[in-house]
């Protein structure tokens, strides 16, 4: 059954000096399913995301992106793998436009890395995606400002567009609608379902209801142990679950 | 409408630097090829500083590598009977800029900010350093000379035919930093100012990406070097001091490191500042100095900074309520340099060997000294009331006027602010 695993992470452990956030984790994460990680802050969501995606490596386990290991592999590597990560704390390039914060990452899918002999006004390909792109995270009319002056929520979507801009196959995504209204988080998770479709997506959110109607499994992370992983019914069911984390909210 | 207008400028700019030469003597136009050197050598370093977001206190390092790369190229043509286009010269300067920035690059690169500007200043001061005690490499400390020969049908003996070969390297030269803006790979390097970490997670390698904007930039200060050691025919150790790495920058903050021409304009000016001033007065330093930390206090953007925000908000500014303010300013800066010019001439008369041997043999402890074709009483109120006065009332004028530009500018400021909010 391995080809039916993206990510299989094996007993990773995570200390920065004495501290240890992680400690003995597995988790398995299937093609194509939608993958939420829940658990109280800091319980090291973001610094597992920080393992998969080679921002650290961890203090030992591994890590396999389709059979091959990626743990300690720096991250542009790891991205051209076919993963790519949001952040929770907005991540842009505050001084360029909204659409070159999109381009650059289309450029780099198409393989436009050490391009220094051609114009970038004349790659059509890559403009017309990256004007999709924009379109689908809603920022046509802010398409030439710099990015840093957008509002919060708009840089919010404008990071979630650059995660998709490089095309993954797997998708990490760090709180997407963190401080979002409503409105907003329902067009956001409309947006994701569609564009993880055929993908696989692991996301740490805290909004119960978008990670039960959102997600096909579940894992509960708690002061850097996994808790436990299944189907959205059997994490309700889960008393562990209930005891240390979701309490009376969804008993 | 903006188009049309830099188009305009650049014409002029460009009958400018090919019509003005010949009518001027060989003395402004050999300054004006080092302004235009310059202007390169700033343009270059600007590629990794204002874009790259790398700021090198080394850049020496490879304006002298080009510079002694094309003298040994010439020394070969002069003496080894290669045959070798002498208008092609700085291409060797090209090479040994690119490969020598490969290399260093790769190492300095490794580290950012402060200690990527350690390392770079540590590259040219250890070929300062090593360059007088290596006769082969760098001709030890007197360095190497050697003769242009000529070449289909140019002699290239006289200044302006150096000049007009300056001119179209560096206009070539600027012409490709240009285009490399407009490439995938100058966004990257953009991109790569602001955010680092973010260009690691799209996929691209920082490292090898920082150490590619490092050699071409190296490159282009190689063709700088290069240029320059065409028109001087030599090159010695003194290249790679630190005070070629500390004009770079200089040039580059004057100019404006966020605008695309800044760096040249800045260079240009003070280029031609020194070339001006330094027959006049000893204290030609001083004053560059002077200018540097005004402009960095007062306008940090620099000057092409400063002339880019006026080209952008010129239908919202109000003029009428500007000309005003601005004249007043401009004569105010005018009497306060007057009087600043005055007060260091003056101290530096007084602390020159010429004034002090002529105290030893005056009768009176304090004879009168010369400056400015007068004559001055060391502690004369004719002497030093002219300039104070000018500096105070100079200052009070500006302190003044200051409140009354930066409201406007406020209002300016806030008309594109709304305009911005609606029309986006
Ligand atoms: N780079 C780091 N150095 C030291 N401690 C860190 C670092 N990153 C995270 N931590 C610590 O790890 C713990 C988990 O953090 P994090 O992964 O951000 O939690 P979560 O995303 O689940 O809220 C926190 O106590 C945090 O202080
Ligand atoms: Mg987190």
């Amino acid at each position: 059954m391995r080809e039916d695993r993206v990510l299989d992470l094996r007993g990773i452990a995570k200390s920065f000096g004495s501290a240890r956030i992680l400690e003995g984790v597995e988790l398995t994460v299937r093609r194509g399913e939608r993958h939420a990680i829940i658990g109280p802050n800091g319980a090291g969501k973001s610094t597992l995301f920080n393992l998969i995606s080679g921002q650290f490596s961890p203090t030992s386990g591994s890590i396999l992106l389709n059979g091959r290991e990626i743990a300690g592999r720096p991250p542009h590597q790891i991205n051209r793998m076919g993963l790519s990560r949001s952040f929770q704390i907005t991540n842009i390039y505050h001084r360029l436009s909204v659409f070159e914060n999109l381009r650059l990452g289309v450029m780099a899918r198409h393989g436009l890395r050490f391009s220094l002999f051609r114009r970038v006004a004349a790659l059509r390909a890559v403009n017309e995606e990256s004007e999709a792109l924009l379109q689908r995270i809603r920022l046509e009319d802010r398409r030439d400002r710099p990015a840093g002056d957008l509002t919060y929520s708009e840089q919010r979507a404008l990071e979630i567009g650059m995660t998709l801009a490089t095309a993954p196959e797997v998708i990490l995504l760090d709180e997407p609608t963190a401080g979002m209204s409503q409105e907003e988080t329902h067009y956001v998770i409309e947006l994701i379902r569609e564009v993880t479709k055929g993908k696989t997506l692991l996301v740490v959110e805290h909004d119960m209801n978008v990670v039960f109607s959102l997600c096909d499994r579940i894992s509960v992370l708690v002061y850097g142990e996994l808790l436990a992983t299944g189907t959205p019914e059997e994490i309700r069911a889960n008393r562990a679950v209930q005891e240390a984390y979701l309490g009376e909210e969804v008993a | 409408m903006a188009r049309v207008w830099q188009l305009l400028l650049f014409v002029l700019i460009m009958a400018v630097l090919i019509g003005l030469p010949p009518l001027l003597g060989a003395g402004l136009q050999n300054a004006m090829t080092n302004m235009l050197i310059a202007a390169l050598f700033a343009m270059a370093f600007n590629l990794l500083m204002g874009q790259g977001g790398m700021l090198s206190f080394g850049h020496a390092a490879f304006y002298g590598v080009g510079a002694f790369a094309v003298m040994h190229l010439m020394t070969a043509i002069d003496r080894g009977g290669l045959s070798f286009p002498t208008p092609l010269l700085p291409l060797a300067g090209a090479a040994a800029g690119l490969l020598v920035g490969l290399v260093t690059g790769w190492f300095a690169t490794l580290r950012s900010g402060v200690y990527f500007a350690l390392v770079t200043l540590a590259l040219a001061e250890m070929l300062h350093s090593l360059a007088p005690h290596w006769e082969g490499l760098f001709g030890g400390e007197a360095g190497i000379s050697s003769m242009r020969m000529p070449w289909g049908g140019f002699i290239f003996g006289q200044v302006i035919e150096i000049y007009y070969l300056t001119l179209i390297w560096v206009t070539l030269s600027i012409g490709l930093l240009y285009a490399y803006t407009r490439t995938p790979f100058g966004r990257l390097t953009l991109a790569l100012r602001d955010n680092e970490e973010r260009v690691r997670f799209m996929g691209y390698d920082a490292h090898a990406t920082k150490m590619i904007v490092f050699a071409v930039s190296a490159t282009f200060a190689g063709i700088a070097g290069g240029l320059l050691a065409v028109s001087n025919e030599q090159a010695n150790y003194e290249l790679f001091g630190t005070h070629v790495s500390a004009q770079v920058v200089l040039h580059t903050f004057v100019g404006g490191s966020t605008v695309f021409f800044g760096p040249a304009i800045g260079a240009a000016i003070f280029t031609l500042f020194a070339y001006l001033v330094s027959d006049v007065s000893r204290s030609w330093l001083l004053y560059q100095g002077v200018i540097f930390v005004l402009v960095m206090l007062y306008a940090p953007l620099g000057i092409g900074g400063v002339v880019m925000l006026h080209l952008r908000h010129w239908a919202s500014i109000p003029w009428q309520r500007m000309v005003g303010p601005y004249a007043g300013a401009t004569a105010a800066t005018l009497l306060m340099a007057i009087g600043t010019v005055m007060v260091v001439e003056f101290l530096e008369a007084l602390f020159s060997p010429h004034y002090v041997a002529q105290r030893r043999q005056a009768e009176t402890s304090w004879p009168a000294f010369e400056r400015f074709g007068a004559s001055w009483e060391p502690f004369g109120i004719l002497t030093w009331g002219p300039p104070l006065l000018l500096l105070i009332v100079g200052l009070l004028i500006l302190l003044r006027l200051r409140h009354r530009i930066v409201a406007l500018w406020d209002e300016v400021q806030e008309t594109a602010e709304t305009a911005a909010r609606s029309g986006a």
